[in-house]
């Protein structure tokens, strides 16, 4: 055999370095996320060693998180009410509505981070992550379905049985491939990048009022919304009713302690995520801030750290404003691997 | 090619030969399995589901549906020590859901034991708590039976569902779910063999169960319909579950040669 001549192997690199921008551009909405844990970051309390995130896994993940057919009526996806734009929370819903127009009983929160967080839910309801989907796909008010039907509705599907073939090296669709799959998505939804992740790691410089914003977190926020992941995972009543019409943490744990207590949610994206607290009442930060300073109402299970409110200056509220948007994750929003595609 | 065909078939027979020895090593130091069988009854009486029952009290019930979960089996043997049964993390192996509603599923077999002589046998009524929050589970553990609960994610340990006139609930539906939570884990049973049980690779046994639904009432707790017509949560349920544990005798054991469990019967 003769040997091809040695400059032709050239030609390969060139093609190479002139296609780098768009070979870039596509991996970026094609690449598979990992699991990486942000430097200073706990370790994580899910574990994908027993469900090793692969392209067409995630792949599937993210079809099955946009796609109705898991609902009762294929009308309500997980995507209808977790919009990427507002960081997988539903903008402008106090509540969202699920089958039949029905309106659910709490805010529906922001999905980032979840391999960190203990417990999910607004009341710490779902223990696993790969458990959570089972809830709003049982719930009537949500997509009023059941495991079973979601099951038996991917089997008898075109173009699930090869996808989860794919995803999983072997023929089968069950409940156990759907809810893995649905974690690898939903599992590295990592949100780590915001101009706050940059200030930490000394790669962006702060301006004096968001500095003082930061100060003023640091004082009166951060004993719950604990950094890095901004909240330390506990169930706390932060006032909102004397008497709490919802009983929260309560229903789950049987304990008296817990009436009106929720998850002390994550501040990541909050400036992306309104309307704010349990229930969707807060239709701005402005009115958070209020609550904190002058509306706090008394209960037997107030937390106690708010028992003074947190009142603060025009100017600090300000400060504290301007530092809560450098909790926006711009590239988590427009990051292409977890936008609804149509392949 | 052919040669290569010659080479796959010898590896082939190889690997059989090896699997059939360890078969044989393991059958010569070890015994057999251990069938149990689990019938349902009230009293002396076999159940029947939608059949009217009194308690102690005179409450009348009836079953619709009974069905739970089995799990982490171990024997004593006659020196003390355990024979624990095999459970593995990557399937449902050794967690039986148990259903009156299906003859199958009320026996099934355990081990195989080592040979030696055992004096009792003891099991949850349920899923033990590391299980219970491992995820997504398939088999028997598959959420999709319905055996789990969604609001407050793990499984239903035992579920039963009826009917009383005394029961205040709508339509007199009578509702208890057990599962597991923080501080409530799953009961254990332990249960005496009246004689020791011999288990060899030539002979097994077979454990004949009674589950009692009397004792459900009329157990450790004594449970009337019209106070407690539900039970759906794992605080509201305690009694329940304590009353589960206690469903469970030992009717029978008998003998149960290699061919005959070979042979299902």
């Amino acid at each position: 055999m003769k040997r091809p001549a040695l400059w032709l192997l050239g030609v390969p690199l060139l093609v190479v370095v002139m296609a780098a921008p768009l070979a870039r551009a596509m991996i970026a909405a094609h690449a598979t996320p990992r699991l990486q844990v942000p430097q200073g970051w706990p370790a994580p309390r899910y574990d994908f060693a027993g469900n090793p995130v692969t392209a067409a896994g995630f792949a599937l993940g993210r079809r099955l998180f946009y796609d109705p057919i898991l609902s009762r009526d294929g009308s309500v996806a997980c995507g209808s009410c977790h919009q990427q734009f507002a960081a997988f929370a539903h903008l402008d819903h106090r509540v969202s509505h699920g089958i039949g127009g029905v309106n659910g009983k709490r805010n529906t929160p922001g999905l980032f981070n979840l391999a960190w967080q203990p417990d999910l839910m607004w009341d710490g309801s779902v223990h696993h992550l790969e458990m959570q989907p089972v809830a709003p796909m049982s719930n009537p008010v949500e997509m009023g379905g059941s495991l079973a039907l979601a099951v038996d509705k991917l089997r008898r599907d075109a173009r699930y049985p090869e996808l989860f073939a794919r995803a999983f090296g072997s023929p089968g669709v069950d409940s156990q491939r759907l809810l893995r799959a649905l974690a690898q998505f939903t599992g590295t939804l990592v949100s780590a990048d915001s101009r706050y992740d940059r200030y930490v790691q000394g790669r962006e410089a702060f301006t004096p009022q968001e500095h003082e914003g930061l100060d003023l977190f640091r004082q009166h926020c951060a004993a719950c919304h604990r950094e890095p992941l901004f909240s330390d995972f506990s169930y706390r009543n932060n006032g909102l009713d004397a008497a709490p019409r919802d009983a929260g943490r309560a229903v789950i744990s049987g304990r008296a302690e817990d009436q009106g207590r929720f998850r002390v949610p994550s501040l990541r994206n909050v400036a992306l995520t309104a309307p704010y607290m349990h229930d969707g009442r807060y239709e701005t930060l402005e009115q958070v801030l209020d609550h904190y300073a002058a509306g706090i109402q008394p209960s037997p299970t107030l937390d106690p750290l708010l028992a003074h409110g947190v009142p603060l200056t025009a100017g600090e509220r300000e400060a504290l404003l301007a530092f809560l948007d450098t909790l926006s994750d711009e590239n988590f929003i427009h990051d292409r691997r977890f936008a609804e595609t149509h392949d | 090619m052919k040669r290569k065909m010659n080479l796959a078939a010898r590896r082939l027979a190889a690997a059989w030969l090896l699997l059939l020895a360890g078969c044989g090593h393991g059958a010569a130091q070890g015994g057999l399995p251990l069938r149990i069988e689990i019938s349902h009854v009230v009293g002396d009486a076999p159940l029947q589901l939608g059949d009217s029952y009194k308690t102690a009290a005179g409450d009348v019930w009836s079953a619709e549906r009974l069905r739970y979960y089995l799990s982490n089996f171990r024997l004593r043997r006659a020196d003390g020590s355990w024979f624990v049964n095999p459970q593995s993390a990557d399937s449902s192996r050794g967690y039986f859901l148990v259903d009156e509603a299906d003859a199958a599923s009320k026996q099934f077999q355990i081990g195989p034991l080592p040979a030696g002589t055992y004096s009792g046998i003891e099991f949850l009524v349920g899923v033990d708590a590391t299980r219970n929050g491992a995820g997504a589970q398939t088999g028997t553990l598959d959420p999709a039976r319905g055996m789990f609960w969604t609001w407050n994610t793990g499984y239903i340990f035992f579920q039963f569902e009826g009917h009383s006139p005394q029961s205040s609930d709508a339509e007199h539906a009578l509702t208890w779910h057990v599962g597991g939570g923080t501080g409530a884990p799953a009961r254990s049973v332990f249960l005496q063999f009246q004689s020791p049980v011999e288990i060899s690779a030539e002979n097994s046994a077979e454990l004949h169960l009674h589950a009692d639904l009397a004792r459900l009432f009329d157990g450790a707790h004594v449970l009337h319909p019209a106070t407690q017509p539900t039970a759906m949560d794992a605080a509201a349920s305690a009694e329940v579950a304590d009353n589960s544990a206690g469903l469970f005798r030992i009717d029978h054991v008998h003998k149960l040669p290699k061919a005959g469990l070979a042979a299902g019967l």
